[in-house]
């Protein structure tokens, strides 16, 4: 197919008036794709490749900035604080992330039936999501007060012993997960409703009159018609929790003895309150390099097992 | 075609305004000679917000009418003041700072760093200026390194004894007096410390934030310690007095358990005004929500040791900005002279709630009817004298501030020995101090 003879048989000038026309085109899609291109570039791209230039020097925004090449990310390596905010990061992870996927789809199922004020309920557990983390956090703080607090209240008037939530080490970061828990079920909620309500109804009765009972249908056909938004809420939620800062900075700024440390509020501290603003950005280009391998990871290993989430 | 030229003219367009927007605000060329007569516009970051906002603007305006070739342009620069840092590295960047901004004295010397301040040294050794009037720790601040002035000193305050009368009577405890020791306040915390009504005797932040940090000064210079050596190159705070300071606070949160340990920096104010905690240290920004919170308190100087009563100050400076032209240094310095002047000074911080910059002020009747409004107001002023030190104003105070704000309140919260920590806060300290880390 390498000589195309048709080539003599469009007329010269009408040939430039095509190819006018689609250089024509093509300024016309840029005008409709440039503000948007503008925006991502100078907004995300420009920040991003800025930072990356920061992350290897050594700058507090005001004096002159020097080179460090690697350091940055060599001290991150050996910063112990850093790697207990690691530690931190993923503990919640490992409580949000399961829990509110479990959640949702467990609230999804509940809610895709005809019942009575069905409306009601799926907009009562949308409400939460809308609420700002900022609200949430400073609410809760008054919830889980050790001393003031609702929760030690009627604790104490069961002749229970109060505790110490947001303020004991051990307690403060799971009390942070059943927060963020409350706020964003409503998403995984969302999207699994959505899915389900795509599954056909023929499919499940089709496994019913076959002699499958309601819950093998269910294991069998719906939740493999699933793992597509599975997956996708898995990632999605596992990079949610790798960024948690809002509600840390609103109820516990990273303490008790930094036992919520996480590594966005991390960073963020060594950027903005240290105005390590190099070292700040070598964190932050670490955290997006492990995001990054989860995320290919996942795609990887959902693809090899077939299921189409990407 | 015709559909195609409106496109056209948009793309056009739309690179305009990119061009436009990439080429951004250029500074223009500042002249190198004053003349006072001509027309000027300088830019003032207030970091202020509401009513204290409101009358710095009616200053501005003031200013302005007595000098109408000048023009301030007046505003908050941040959404809070804690902001304003980021805020000014941003627009060093930008090339878009202004020519004088309101700063935390932790932050001066940073900004002295930028090698963008004006240093105005010579001109307020004019005696008109009264120089020596302000606080030492004020002066001190306003000169981080001692080498350049780069502002003027913008609001003072310091820590006092603050103590809730309510609960003093409840527990029949004898109010604090101005010779109290840090024994006779142990003893009283103790006393007003009661488990079944969530009651205790003192409040103290354990968030390990500068917070943290200052309330523990006064602790450790009346013991006879120092922060940092002579020269400001290491720690100098895990010495006996360092360990004697930290000793009492951990006896107090620890054994008598009568310390309300805070992990927000801003519970313990609230509790004290709703009458849970006994007593306090802190500064006059608390006697407003006193007032509105109708709590009964009184207020003395800190307890001492020895007979020693020091307390801390944090002081804030108006820092001044160069941008190379004549006329803007010369009126950004005219300005915050004339803003920090007697008269104008009660018309701002008097009036305001704040502590007068200048001792002279005290006697003026509009402080009066402040300390009328707001009592124990003079005794915080009359206690400046007790702000000996000013905090260091080395660029690292910040790392060296949270090196040893982490391990208080580790020690606190029954984490360690006052000695161990404070000797690992010393190195943490040291490293920063000696440019190492990040």
């Amino acid at each position: 197919m390498t000589a195309v003879p048709t080539a003599p048989a469009v007329p010269a000038d009408r040939r430039r008036a095509i190819r006018r026309r689609g250089a024509a085109r093509a300024l016309e899609g840029w005008a409709f794709v440039g503000p948007a291109t503008v925006l991502v570039l100078g907004l995300s791209i420009f920040p991003a490749a800025w930072s990356f230039l920061l992350s290897l020097q050594r700058w507090d925004g005001f004096s002159d900035p020097v080179n460090v090449g690697a350091g940055n990310y060599a001290y991150a390596v050996s910063d112990a604080d850093l790697w207990a905010a690691v530690w931190h990061t993923g503990l919640y992870a490992l409580l949000f992330v399961p829990s509110s996927v479990l959640l949702g789809l467990l609230l999804a199922v509940a809610l895709n039936r005809r019942i009575r004020f069905v409306g009601l309920y799926r907009t009562a557990i949308f409400v939460p999501f809308v609420a700002s983390a900022a609200a949430t956090g400073i609410l809760s703080t008054y919830l889980f007060s050790p001393q003031f607090g609702l929760l030690n209240t009627i604790l104490r008037d069961l002749g229970l012993p109060p505790q110490g939530w947001l303020e004991d080490p051990k307690q403060a970061m799971v009390v942070i997960a059943l927060m963020s828990l409350w706020g964003s079920a409503a998403f995984t909620t969302v999207i699994f409703l959505a899915a389900l309500q795509d599954i056909p109804a023929e499919l499940v009765e089709a496994a019913l009159i076959d002699g499958a009972t309601k819950r093998q249908a269910f294991r069998h056909v719906v939740v493999p018609q699933l793992a597509p938004v599975i997956a996708f809420a898995t990632i999605w939620q596992t990079v949610e929790a790798l960024q948690l800062f809002d509600l840390v900075y609103t109820t516990t700024r990273g303490g008790p003895l930094n036992a919520t440390q996480t590594v966005v509020y991390y960073l963020w501290n060594a950027a903005f309150k240290q105005t390590e603003f190099g070292y700040g950005s070598a964190v932050a280009w670490g955290l997006f390099a492990i995001t990054m391998l989860i995320t290919v990871g996942v795609i990887v290993v959902s693809r090899r097992a077939r299921i189409e989430a990407f | 075609m015709q559909s195609i030229r409106p496109s056209r003219l948009l793309a056009a367009g739309l690179v305009t305004a990119l061009a436009v927007a990439l080429t951004g605000c250029s500074g223009g060329s500042g002249t190198a000679t004053v003349d006072p007569k001509a027309k000027t516009t300088i830019v003032w970051w207030t970091g202020q917000a509401d009513q204290a906002q409101k009358i710095l603007v009616g200053l501005a305006a003031d200013f302005e009418k007595q000098h109408p070739n000048v023009t301030v342009k007046v505003s908050s620069g941040a959404p809070s003041t804690e902001d304003l840092l980021q805020k000014l590295s941003a627009s060093f960047a930008g090339g878009t700072y202004p020519d004088v901004s309101y700063a935390f004295g932790s932050w001066t010397s940073q900004l002295e760093a930028s090698n963008r301040t004006l240093d105005i040294t010579k001109q307020v050794a004019d005696p008109k200026v009264d120089w020596k009037d302000f606080s030492a720790a004020a002066r001190q601040t306003a000169r981080p390194t001692g080498r350049r002035t780069i502002g003027f000193p913008a609001v003072v305050d310091d820590l006092a004894l603050l103590y809730n009368k309510t609960l003093f009577d409840a527990a029949h405890v004898p109010y604090p007096t101005a010779d109290w020791t840090w024994d006779d306040f142990r003893v009283a915390a103790k006393k007003l410390t009661n488990p079944a009504t969530s009651t205790y005797g003192y409040g103290y932040s354990v968030s390990g934030s500068e917070e943290t940090t200052w309330q523990f000064w006064p602790h450790l210079w009346q013991n006879g310690g120092e922060i940092l050596s002579s020269d400001g190159r290491t720690a100098a705070f895990d010495s006996p007095a360092g360990v004697n300071a930290l000793t009492l606070l951990r006896d107090m949160a620890r054994t008598d358990r009568s310390v309300y340990l805070d992990q927000t920096d801003t519970k313990f104010g609230q509790l004290f005004v709703a009458n849970h905690i006994g007593m306090i240290t802190s500064g006059p920004w608390e006697l407003y929500d006193l007032k509105t919170g109708r709590t009964k308190y009184g207020v003395t100087a800190m307890p001492g040791t020895n007979g020693d009563h020091e307390t801390v100050s944090g002081p804030d400076v108006w820092t001044l900005f160069d941008h190379k032209d004549a006329n803007r240094a010369y009126w950004a310095y005219q300005f915050t002279k004339w803003l920090t002047d007697p008269k104008q000074d009660i018309a701002w911080n008097v009036q305001y709630g704040n502590l007068p910059l200048r001792p002279s002020e005290t006697s003026s009747p509009e402080f009066q009817a402040q300390v009328k409004a707001l009592p124990g107001l003079d005794i915080m002023a009359a206690n400046l004298a007790n702000s000996k030190h000013a905090r260091p104003t080395v660029p690292a105070y910040n790392k060296v501030s949270e090196a040893i704000g982490k391990q208080i309140s580790a020690v606190l919260q029954g984490q360690g020995d006052p000695a161990t920590a404070l000797k690992a806060a010393a190195k943490q300290a040291d490293s920063a101090l000696a440019g190492n880390g990040p």
